[in-house]
């Protein structure tokens, strides 16, 4: 352990602090990818020159039980995971799995051509394709001279 | 009593299934008991029949499933909350489990595994022969 004074002190906590991530590195977190408390299904945005993508885990879930509406600049993903529903509980041994019915509410990032939005489902990801509108065109504000007629604004009773 | 245990991962995994570059995540896993024995259902997105591989060795399960990303590269991630990674999770099958009867399918990125219980012998009567 490095011996350290007063005057590098601050050194030294970063010294601490680089060994504190190193060590939150190498600690093998066996929960890592068991979701508790997190929202269901976990998304990813991605963007590319022309669309957005949103992708979601949604394992185990049938295309027909997904359903996806946009308004407002807010995209609603919901769904029904009931694969385990007819398992009475006293028969599970472990249950890690989410379940039940889901509801996801995101802000979408911009103008989105709402009429062009399509979704596939493979292998238990969902992909949602955004169209980006195209940027519209720049529009001229006119300006109204409201400065009001030379003589009019003269102070009364001068 | 439990016929099926997991294991947390230790290093090192198997050889084969490492893949130094790529994160690798736990898959949640629910198990539970039927007429004939044990199910095991891993949640694992992203996963294909072709990518996925399951090894038994002595008693040890081990899923390995390989996640290909569907988004293009030049994509660009502006909002995360999962990472894209492999998944791999190992289990200890007790002697009650069939090992040679074990099935898998995997259909909607979720694999089913039956793990049929070890059909126990019938008590046999032993004849006992006077002198």
């Amino acid at each position: 352990m490095a011996v350290f004074r007063w005057g590098s002190s601050i050194d030294a906590f970063r010294d601490l602090e680089r060994e504190m991530d190193r060590w939150l590195r190498s600690v093998n977190f066996s929960m890592d990818g068991v979701r508790i408390g997190r929202q269901y299904p976990p998304v990813n945005i991605y963007e590319l020159e022309d669309e957005f993508l949103l992708t979601a885990e949604v394992p185990g879930t049938k295309a027909d039980d997904v359903e996806i509406s946009i308004a407002d600049g807010m995209v609603t993903i919901r769904g029904d995971r009931s694969d385990a529903a007819t398992i009475p509980e006293d028969r599970f041994r472990r249950c890690e799995r989410p379940r039940g019915a889901w509801e996801r509410v995101l802000a979408l990032p911009e103008r989105i051509r709402e009429d062009d939005l399509h979704a596939e489902l493979t292998h238990g990801v969902l992909t949602l394709h955004l169209p980006k509108s195209p940027p519209s065109q720049a529009r001229q504000i006119p300006i109204v001279d409201s400065e009001p007629p030379a003589g009019s604004n003269e102070a009364p009773g001068q | 009593m439990s016929e099926i245990k997991s294991t947390p991962e230790r290093r090192p995994t198997p050889a084969s299934l490492r893949t130094p570059s790529k994160r690798v995540c736990t898959p949640p896993i629910d198990i539970y008991e039927d007429q004939d024995g044990l199910v095991l259902r891993a949640d694992l997105p992203g996963v294909s029949v072709d990518t996925l591989e399951l090894q038994v060795q002595d008693n040890k399960l081990t899923l390995f499933g390989r996640v290909s990303t569907s988004v293009p590269k030049d994509a660009k991630l502006i909002y995360q909350e999962y990472h894209v990674g492999d998944f791999l999770r190992s289990f200890i099958l007790s002697d009650q489990v069939n090992h040679e009867q074990t099935s898998a399918k995997l259909s909607e990125g979720v694999l089913e595994l039956t793990l049929p219980r070890v059909t126990q012998s019938e008590p046999r009567r032993i004849p006992i022969r006077g002198e």
